[in-house]
């Protein structure tokens, strides 16, 4: 069934409604504006992405996802708007998702020279996909329920250990840091493994929540003694006065170590703007933006050697903790397949 | 100009208004129920048989239907004992109670949810359904009393004396059942569909899921997925759970239009509660404390400084809240406000001509205009965008898909019936004498509707017109996948929440509520109309 032939009709009507349709401007050299899809913290990236537009010229269109939709919305969107795309760049706060869209074909290579100095383990090497900025997965732990550090767990066996039965929380593994995060598990441990864990984790009365932020509550209302998070979402807890701290997991000899999860960026394929969405780019992996984002508030984990990391000394940079090894092309294959696997096992 | 171009011209609105229909709500849902069935390899039923294998499917019904059955049931309580009271009743302040039996819909029922969680609500069964009975009990308040209302108070005092007490009550309430059973059908549904309340109580550790919470979650899945079936899943699992809600909202208005146009009638006489009567007020102050006082509680306190712990809360700590909300929230304020009051206008412009359409000559379309309630927001958004997203139609016209215009749109798709359906009702009970004798009055169809058809409809229209705002306003789904209505407070609210900036978004918060609730009043500031015509 042809679109055009049964949208044809909306002519008729779409002219006598209100024509309220977006600005198309250009920049200094005629290109138009270019649109991006960000899932970093509006509040944050925002302002960010406003001044960009004053170094650019043009007003860089600005798509915000419902952080309850975690960057579902945003990768659903490129997906459906593939055969004629309307955004040009996708500003991910993971990398497994977009390392998906990289292998569905739907980022088109680019290799920025604001990414040189970016370690190569966090490029593509076909240029689809560029990470910087990242998060570590990490524990927070309430400290006035344990306000000895001893007794703080270290490892994500922790969840398992009849000592904390009740008392600790992960969110489900179904969208977000978590799915990444587990998707990875299933390759480093083996998918065998990872639900040999949450057939204990239940035993346990682990409890599975939404989201990371709802973790992060939990502990930090002190409903919980400890949970996994990410340290964005510790970091702002810490801020904010709750008596919090929190611990990077499994750093002992033959642990598997913390795993980081990087910010992406991709530049989508056929958008309408592709020549100032590279100078986006580029100013996006800038040192300066990576520099800001760990002096923000989501305390973000600086990729590259040199720049300062977060102010709150409890949030390591990579060199300072033993880093989870992970494949990233082999997690953004299996996303698909640990998502369906993992909302089975939660009844959705 | 000939006879022939007056009448196509005196026609025009109401052509429009089933253009609009046909392309913004009948196309694209028309598109993605036959998308199901076509792969790139051709038709296939592999995406139905894919969702008759998932074993939870059935648990996620059962689910569903319990906790429908327990809201609507706390709904009933509610929102049918607060009608009861302040129309039939002397209870103390029922004058300016009865009308407040609206006031929850204001509240978007995430927010009632975040508001009880700040309190420590558990996760289970029980307060999932008496969050979502709150939130949806306004339906059964306002229909109930607008029944009691309309009851022939000297059919009941006849029933009384030659029957007794109790059995004319049992005929008052026969009387009422349509509207009633309408306002518990529309709590009921209103349940079934919200996959916000059930997934928020997650967070607090719930285990169970609804069927909505089902279709949602598999449109998260949707974004990974990589086969046909994958994609397809989402829709083929809501497409049932559609058919069941347009199924009740068919039964809904039968209900509604069985109910007899009883005319002018004598009002019910107002029973004393005697020595219940000061008890009594404990029901509406229950009703209003949980569907308004504790979600405008918390917000306050999240403005004050709740939230956090680094410092107390303060006046202080309020102003800066004040100053960030200017400095993050109140652009998209200033949209949320002017996308409702447009999405109002129009669809009050298109609702007019489709109501005297249903009320006169095809009573049919109602079901069609009814279907934008049965289907879960996210999935028109979704069908909308699938639909238009290509269309070259809408590139050549500025790209009108990347606009406010297409958001604006999918916004009166999605609260055209909230109009169109109480218009129809409203154009039943006109006289037809009047408008047959107004046919005959050598006018212009243009004057005819102004002079005779506009004037008693008015009422009704700008009831329709501060609902279908108060909706507009607060509606979170179609702002997530509308590309321009992205810049909506709601949708930042949403976001701004998750990650910790309580202060400002209670500010955003508890203006977005102001304004709710000060448009439906502007007619009673300015004019002294009576509160009682919101209701």
């Amino acid at each position: 069934m042809s679109k055009l032939t049964l949208s044809t009709p909306a002519l008729l009507t779409l002219s006598l409604l209100p024509l309220a349709a977006c600005t198309s401007e250009t920049d200094a050299a005629g290109n138009p504006a270019p649109t991006i899809r960000v899932a970093l913290d509006e509040q944050f990236s925002r302002k960010l992405l406003d001044e960009f537009s004053k170094e650019l010229g043009v007003t860089i269109k600005q798509l915000h996802d419902s952080e309850a939709a975690k960057t579902v919305g945003h990768v659903s969107a490129i997906k459906t708007e593939a055969k004629a795309p309307r955004c040009d760049v996708f500003w991910n706060n993971e990398l497994g998702n977009t390392v998906h869209l990289a292998q569905q074909g739907l980022l088109t290579p680019y290799v920025s020279p604001a990414a040189k100095d970016i370690p190569a383990r966090w490029k593509d090497p076909t240029g689809m996909w560029t990470a910087f900025a990242a998060r570590a997965r990490v524990l927070i732990v309430n400290t006035d329920l344990l306000p000895d550090k001893k007794d703080w767990p270290s490892s994500y066996r922790d969840l398992v250990d009849p000592k904390w039965k009740g008392k600790c929380a992960v969110a489900k593994p179904l969208t977000g840091t978590t799915l990444t995060h587990f998707t990875a598990l299933r390759n480093v441990l083996g998918a065998d493994k990872v639900d040999a864990l949450f057939d204990q984790m239940e035993s346990n009365d682990v409890e599975f929540l939404a989201s990371n932020g709802a973790t992060m509550r939990a502990v930090r209302e002190g409903r919980l003694a400890w949970a996994f998070t990410d340290t964005d979402d510790y970091n702002v807890a810490k801020q904010k006065g709750f008596p919090v701290e929190c611990v990077y997991p499994d750093q002992g000899d033959g642990q598997i170590g913390t795993m980081l999860i990087p910010n992406s960026v991709g530049l989508v394929k056929n958008g309408p703007a592709p020549e100032v969405a590279k100078k986006l780019i580029d100013l996006i992996l800038a040192r300066a933006t990576e520099t800001r984002l760990a002096a923000a508030a989501s305390a973000q984990i600086p990729l590259r050697d040199g720049i300062p990391g977060p102010a709150n000394p409890a949030v390591l940079v990579p060199g300072k903790f033993h880093e989870m090894a992970w494949d990233i092309a082999a997690v953004g294959q299996d996303l698909a397949k640990a998502s369906t696997h993992f909302a089975k096992r939660f009844s959705l | 100009m000939n006879h022939t171009a007056t009448n196509l011209l005196s026609r025009a609105p109401l052509l429009l208004a089933l253009l609009f229909v046909a392309l913004f709500v009948l196309l694209p849902l028309a598109e993605l129920f036959l998308g199901t069935f076509f792969s790139d390899a051709g038709f296939t039923f592999s995406a139905w048989a894919r969702l008759f294998e998932d074993e939870n499917l059935w648990k996620q019904l059962l689910a569903s239907l319990r906790l429908g059955l327990a809201a609507t049931t706390i709904s009933l309580i509610l929102g049918g004992g607060h009608a009861w009271l302040t129309v039939r009743r002397d209870l103390p302040f029922g004058r300016v109670l009865g009308p407040l039996g609206i006031a929850p819909l204001v509240m978007p029922p995430i927010f009632v949810a975040m508001g009880f969680s700040d309190f420590g609500i558990g996760s289970g069964f029980w307060p999932c359904a008496w969050l979502l009975g709150v939130a949806h009990a306004p339906f059964v308040a306002v229909l109930t009393a607008r029944g009691l209302r309309a009851a022939d108070g000297r059919a009941y005092e006849a029933a009384w004396l030659l029957r007794g007490r109790g059995r004319a009550e049992l005929a008052l309430l026969r009387t009422i059942s349509p509207e009633l059973l309408a306002g518990c059908l529309l709590a009921f549904l209103f349940t079934l569909a919200d996959h916000g309340v059930p997934e928020f109580l997650t967070v607090k550790g719930k285990t169970w899921h609804t069927y909505a919470e089902g279709v949602y979650s598999r449109w998260t899945r949707r974004a990974v997925g990589t086969t046909f079936e994958d994609l397809q899943s989402p829709v083929v699992a809501a497409l049932p759970f559609i058919a069941a809600l347009a199924g009740l909202m068919w039964l809904t208005l039968r209900l509604r239009a069985h109910a007899p146009d009883r005319g002018t009638v004598t009002p019910l006489p107002i029973r004393p509660l005697g020595a219940g009567r000061w008890p009594a007020l404990l029901l509406p102050l229950v009703y209003l404390a949980a569907g308004v006082g504790v979600p405008v509680l918390v917000l306050t306190r999240w403005v004050l400084g709740s939230a956090q712990m680094a410092e107390p809360m303060s006046i202080a700590y309020a102003r800066q809240s004040f100053a960030k909300a200017v400095d993050q929230g109140m652009p998209v304020f200033e949209n949320s406000v002017w996308l409702a009051l447009a999405v109002a206008a129009l669809v009050v412009i298109l609702a007019l001509p489709l109501a005297r359409l249903v009320a006169r000559r095809w009573q049919k379309l109602e079901v069609v205009l009814a279907l934008p309630i049965a289907i879960p927001a996210i999935l028109l958004g979704v069908a909308l965008v699938n639909s238009y997203v290509d269309s070259k139609v809408m590139r050549a016209m500025n790209d009108f898909y990347s606009g406010w215009g297409f958001a604006l749109c999918g916004y009166a798709a999605r609260f055209l019936p909230f109009a169109a359906i109480p218009l129809a009702a409203m154009v039943r009970r006109q006289s037809l004498a009047s408008e047959e004798a107004a046919s005959l009055v050598p006018r212009s169809a243009l004057s005819r509707s102004l002079r005779i058809h506009l004037p008693p409809l008015l009422p009704a229209t700008w009831s329709a017109a501060v609902l279908v705002f108060v909706l507009a306003l607060r509606e979170l789904d179609l702002a997530v996948v509308l590309p321009a209505a992205n810049a909506t407070a709601v949708r930042r609210l949403a976001n701004a929440v998750h990650f910790q900036h309580e202060d400002w978004s209670g500010v955003i918060g508890l203006l977005l509520l102001s304004t709710a609730v000060l448009v439906p009043l502007l007619p009673s500031l300015l004019a002294g109309r009576r509160l009682s015509s919101l209701s």
